[in-house]
């Protein structure tokens, strides 16, 4: 098992303590970007990208062409106005960026597909709140395409990721999964994931603690958490969809009425976009 | 190309409009959403089309209407906007924000404009027409729709000097819609219409105005000497009819604005553009098999059979199923009734 990767804010002191491991760096406007990439590189570690939470519409952020060689990923609470944006979509095609957008409200579907379709990157936010008819919709777009477009997380991945003899998990797309990545606050607490630093739940004083991460109490704990599902006979670890969801909206209480149902569409478009691919490497005329 | 209806809304009542039925058809609210844009721009794409026309009733009502063109230019689209130019000013700062850094080559207004004499607008009309095409005019060709023999092409090219508008005239041929009352140019006046635009001719050449003509112009109306003025103009003429591939907001399709409520299918039953044109063409030969054109001359007509000339609109043909009831096939008059367009 490799070391995770670590998501820290962007602070040069805490850079220091930690070396040669990939960081995700934080920050909170597009205009620090450069700054934060350049503190890690600095810091004898290895970038992998960094993260914009950015509390403005994507369309309302000047992004520079000096940024456009920057791993960028901005989470914005939503895509504005398609007018605002137009202008700068030659750019923010050429740059090396994923736009992640809250899976609600209902809109920012609707921002992803456009995105998507115009070359942009994207990830959907998904909670226990989303509309999951219209995730059911952007999803089949996202997979079954008619013209080619950019992905749009997590249902690209899946959709190339999926076999049906296995379990798939992919928070690590959205940073969240601990065997993946490890969430530092300022002082280098360690957290599992986003929504756990946020709620200052702390699993370790520092990133040192945890040399060998499958070793490490909370991590292994973590990772063979989805076991309880079972043993607990959850509505969960019965439904069709727990191959690629792993019970990860069972908080949100959302059940059949949702997640389960855009869960077994989403296997179902898996298989179809599976099928297409095994038809077209299956059909090759001889070659000379 | 195909046309896309943004809105079913207009804020005009022009008393020729072949779109009326259409419109009072369709609930008042009906704007298309941005996931059918996204859809009908991949399905054009796939399809090989590159060139849209967006319309209404009024397409600039959509709230999103330039978002939408916005969106169909960096698609790759030429895109083509059909208006009647009486926009609010907020809608019009909208497109002069972000409208006029666009290429003239890519994107073109086709401002229809009515006779200030012969169909008067109101000051407040004529006010929002003048505005829009004091910002949008070198982006905007004037259309103009004869519905009345004595039409007059003046004030068109006063427009365009006035308004330094593309020096392109669009020459619409106002036909009936079958089972209504529109103002319309009945067949036995066409001659009489080629002839006054002709007059205009001085006009065109002094001002360097090409005409255009839309869709439903028989060509025999035509001498060969008006005939090589129109093709030195625009090269090679058509003569035919459609169909134009309307799409409306509900994406269902048809063949053109007379013929909306004829046989209208969903854009989702089709494959590609060329699967919606074999099914529109498919209405065509039903009824030009039982009519061939509006002229009886129209029957063994060596440009009909060539496909030179459609043998007027297909929505006289219709027009002559409606109003005069002869013989016809089971299955169309099947179709008419369905459709409330049976006399």
């Amino acid at each position: 098992m490799s070391l995770p990767r670590i998501v820290c804010p962007h602070n040069r002191d805490l850079l220091q303590t930690f070396r040669d491991r990939t960081v995700a760096v934080r920050v909170k406007g597009l205009e620090t970007a450069a700054a934060a990439a350049a503190d890690v590189w600095e810091s004898d570690n290895h970038l992998l990208c960094v993260i914009i939470e950015s509390g403005s519409p994507l369309a309302d952020l000047d992004f520079r062409e000096e940024q456009k060689d920057l791993p960028l990923a901005l989470m914005a609470p939503s895509c504005g106005k398609f007018r605002h944006l137009a202008r700068r979509l030659d750019l923010l095609r050429r740059c090396n960026l994923r736009v992640y957008l809250p899976g609600s409200p209902p809109e920012n579907l609707v921002s992803l597909r456009i995105l998507s379709s115009v070359g942009i990157y994207t990830g959907a936010m998904i909670d226990g709140g989303v509309d999951w008819d219209a995730l059911g919709d952007l999803m089949t777009y996202a997979v079954l395409e008619r013209v080619p477009h950019a992905a749009i997380e997590p249902f690209a991945f899946i959709a190339s990721h999926y076999d049906p003899s296995s379990y798939l998990d992919w928070g690590g797309l959205f940073f969240d999964n601990p065997e993946n990545y490890l969430h530092l606050d300022e002082e280098g607490r360690v957290a599992l994931s986003a929504a756990e630093l946020r709620e200052q739940r702390f699993v370790a004083p520092s990133i040192s603690e945890i040399a060998a991460p499958q070793e490490f109490p909370a991590i292994r704990e973590r990772l063979q958490a989805w076991r309880q599902y079972f043993v607990e006979n959850h509505p969960c670890a019965s439904c069709g969809g727990w191959k690629i969801c792993l019970g990860k909206f069972a908080a949100s209480g959302s059940g059949s009425q949702g997640c389960a149902g855009f869960f077994l569409e989403m296997l179902e478009v898996a298989r179809q976009f599976k099928d297409r691919q095994i038809q077209a490497e299956g059909f090759q005329i001889w070659q000379p | 190309m195909a046309n896309i209806l943004l809105t079913t809304k207009c804020n005009r009542a022009c008393p020729y409009c072949f779109a009326r039925q259409e419109m009072s058809d369709s609930p008042s609210d009906s704007l298309l959403s941005w996931e059918n844009l996204i859809y009908i721009a991949d399905f054009l794409q796939a399809s090989g089309e590159r060139q849209v026309s967006l319309l209404g009733g009024e397409p600039t009502l959509h709230p999103e209407c330039v978002d939408f063109i916005l969106y169909l230019l960096d698609r790759n689209f030429q895109v083509m906007v059909f208006t009647n130019g009486m926009l609010d000013p907020a809608r019009l700062e909208e497109l002069k924000g972000h409208l006029t850094e666009v290429n003239p080559e890519r994107l073109t207004f086709t401002c229809n404009l009515n006779d200030p004499e012969q169909t008067p607008a109101s000051a407040e009309e004529t006010t929002k027409i003048h505005n829009f095409l004091s910002v949008m005019g070198p982006w905007t060709m004037p259309g103009f729709n004869i519905y009345r023999l004595d039409f007059r092409l003046d004030f068109l090219f006063d427009a365009i000097n006035r308004y330094g508008m593309k020096r392109h005239v669009r020459l619409g041929i106002c036909h009936p819609v079958p089972g209504q009352r529109t103002g319309f140019i009945r067949m036995e006046d066409m001659r009489q219409v080629v002839q006054r635009i002709y007059a205009y001719r001085p006009q065109f050449d002094a001002l360097r105005v090409s005409p255009g003509l839309d869709c439903g112009f028989p060509l025999c109306q035509f001498s060969d000497e008006e005939l090589g003025w129109l093709h030195r103009h625009r090269g090679l003429i058509q003569f035919g009819c459609g169909p134009a591939v309307d799409i409306a907001p509900d994406m269902n399709v048809y063949y053109c604005f007379p013929l909306s409520r004829y046989r209208r299918k969903s854009l989702f039953e089709f494959d590609s553009l060329a699967q919606v044109d074999d099914h529109l063409l498919k209405i065509r030969h039903e009824f030009k098999a039982e009519i061939p054109g509006v002229y009886d001359d129209c029957d063994g007509c060596r440009h009909l059979e060539d496909g030179l000339c459609a043998g007027g609109g297909l929505c006289r043909v219709v027009n002559l199923f409606v109003d005069e009831a002869p013989i016809r096939l089971p299955e169309i008059e099947h179709e008419l009734a369905k459709n409330r367009l049976s006399s």
